[in-house]
């Protein structure tokens, strides 16, 4: 009994998820004259979501790579070195992981503007190099690794620098993994600054260019629609395809501790 | 005296502390001074101090009350819909199942998937000629024009934002479960305690802190919905779903009024941290719990 239901709530729910997502495709498919890929060919070049698409990937790079750098000099340095004031500073970061960063978006907007950097990709990318929550889980990945080798590179003579990226650096790469699926998801899919920090065409990244297709006179126009929401979705769900154990595993493991 | 060079702590944490300081921090406190003035986006010079005015006007001001009231009905008929659906989810996974794998996968796509292709996905979804009007009408049931009636809008927003949040939930709680040790189930089993009782004494109190977890952030997350109601109906129709970040939208980059949008703002972080603490009290470990309070 309890097999049956089971197993019919499980099929239910595999229905559930998959019906929407293959309906986007056949839309996105179907045009007057067959299935074709002209949808896609229209909105790649008239949309312009090849520009949506270059800016998402400079914007994910930059963004990706800062955090890389940045989160894991200061998860470090919160994880191996005390000094005045580090757990003050350590609570402030982790207090803002949760904070609704709503607060933060109209006067990050009049910053910006009066920095000159409305639509820009400086205000794409610079207000989120580092993330705190990677600075949390680059830190807590540290304070489970015993500090011998970093020691031991001292005592050989190693900079403090070069102990960091020579041999601390190599050691985080499970952590880093996380971090990088994190901030590449999160940057990807993110609207609502990319949306206020913009106004022009050419800066847009793909989830805002596909917002405001869908908001002009293309409003019922699904086959275009569909089609810009599968290029959208296209990198994200390749990349889940391929490494989605490890995708599943890092964003859910322990997240819960 | 020998000068001492600066420390490298003082170099790893400067990138973190200049970017940190200049987009988070400082705007996080000029947000809270912008409450208390009438800011003039075209002559900052010309900006007034008005003292508590902002804060008073949400208590007349229907756009607010009504963007209020549709903000808690989603959180309060969402979360909690989730977190159940999340919690029989984990259950369900957690026996020998085929293709557990493949389930997960599916389970977990609309996490990676953007808010706006969801919105979209589901705006299509809802639309008169739509799929669910479609199985509807193959059922024998009239058509509706799901986000174009106030009375089912929001709640047509709010089933779609069940679908996308609760695959990535359960498999948190599924994690959660999964790291429950074999020998106390045994145990329970030994006692003669069914299925019901060792949900309720044994799984559910080891999962409290995860479930905690889970209605916290999702709390938050909630009281931020903006995205779904910009791409699907506006706000509209009637204002009906009309969210606190639509209105704050809408004050601040529509209205230039962003005094008011920034007390708007403060509102929604104080409103989500409010219930993010009230839910963490209830889901505190039996450990940490007053002895004989125990019970959830």
């Amino acid at each position: 009994m309890m097999r049956v239901l089971r197993w019919a709530g499980l099929i239910a729910v595999l229905a559930t998820m998959t019906y929407p997502l293959a309906w986007m495709i056949a839309v996105s498919l179907r045009t007057a004259d067959g299935v074709s890929l002209r949808y896609y060919a229209e909105v790649w070049q008239a949309g312009p979501f090849d520009r949506y698409f270059i800016n998402s990937v400079i914007v994910a790079v930059v963004v990706l790579v800062g955090n890389i750098v940045f989160c894991t000099m200061a998860g470090y340095a919160f994880a191996r070195f005390s000094v005045r004031g580090g757990k003050l500073l350590f609570f402030l970061v982790l207090s803002t992981i949760m904070l609704p960063k709503q607060v933060i978006l109209v006067p990050l907007y009049i910053l910006m503007q009066r920095m000159g950097m409305i639509d820009t990709y400086w205000a794409l990318t610079l207000p989120f190099l580092v993330d705190p929550f990677n600075i949390f889980l680059i830190r807590q990945y540290l304070l489970g690794i015993p500090p011998d080798c970093e020691e031991a590179a001292r005592i050989d003579g190693a900079g403090e620098f070069s102990v960091l990226f020579r041999v601390v650096f190599p050691m985080l790469k499970p952590v880093l993994a996380v971090v990088a699926i994190h901030t590449c998801l999160t940057n990807w899919n993110s609207f609502l600054f990319p949306f206020i920090l913009t106004n022009s065409t050419s800066m847009r990244t793909l989830p805002v260019g596909l917002a405001l297709l869908s908001q002009g006179a293309h409003s019922v126009d699904w086959g275009h629609l569909m089609a810009g929401a599968v290029i959208s979705a296209l990198p994200v769900v390749a990349a889940f395809l391929v490494f989605q154990r490890r995708i599943i595993g890092g964003l859910t493991a322990g997240m819960s501790r | 005296m020998k000068r001492r060079p600066l420390s490298p702590v003082f170099w790893f944490l400067l990138p973190w502390a200049v970017i940190y300081g200049a987009f988070f921090v400082f705007p996080f406190v000029f947000s809270f001074v912008l409450g208390f003035l009438q800011y003039n986006p075209l002559n900052v010079g010309a900006s007034r101090f008005v003292g508590g005015a902002n804060v008073a006007r949400l208590a007349h001001d229907t756009a607010f009350l009504g963007a209020l009231r549709n903000t808690l009905l989603f959180v309060l008929g969402t979360v909690p819909v989730t977190t159940g659906l999340a919690l029989g989810l984990a259950w369900m996974l957690k026996e020998r199942v085929p293709l557990k794998d493949f389930i997960k996968a599916a389970m977990f796509l609309p996490s990676i998937l953007s808010m706006v292709v969801i919105a979209l996905l589901f705006k299509l979804f809802y639309a008169p000629g739509g799929a669910l009007n479609e199985v509807l009408a193959r059922a024998g049931i009239a058509g509706h024009g799901w986000l174009t009636d106030p009375s089912t809008a929001l709640p047509a927003i709010m089933a779609m934002d069940v679908w996308a949040a609760v695959g990535y939930y359960a498999l948190v709680l599924y994690a959660a479960l999964t790291s429950i040790p074999e020998p106390l189930y045994e145990a329970a089993t030994l006692e003669g305690a069914g299925a019901w009782a060792t949900f309720r004494h044994v799984t559910f109190p080891l999962l409290k802190p995860a479930i905690g977890f889970v209605l916290v952030i999702n709390t938050i997350r909630s009281f931020q919905v903006f995205v779904e109601v910009l791409v699907m109906t506006q706000g509209g129709p009637l204002g009906s779903t009309n969210t606190l970040v639509m209105l704050l939208y809408d004050t601040a980059f529509r209205r230039l009024d962003y005094g008011y949008a920034s007390v708007i703002a403060y509102a929604v972080f104080i409103l989500s941290g409010i219930f993010s603490v009230v839910a963490m009290r209830r889901m505190r470990s039996e450990t940490a719990s007053r002895p004989g309070g125990a019970a959830a």
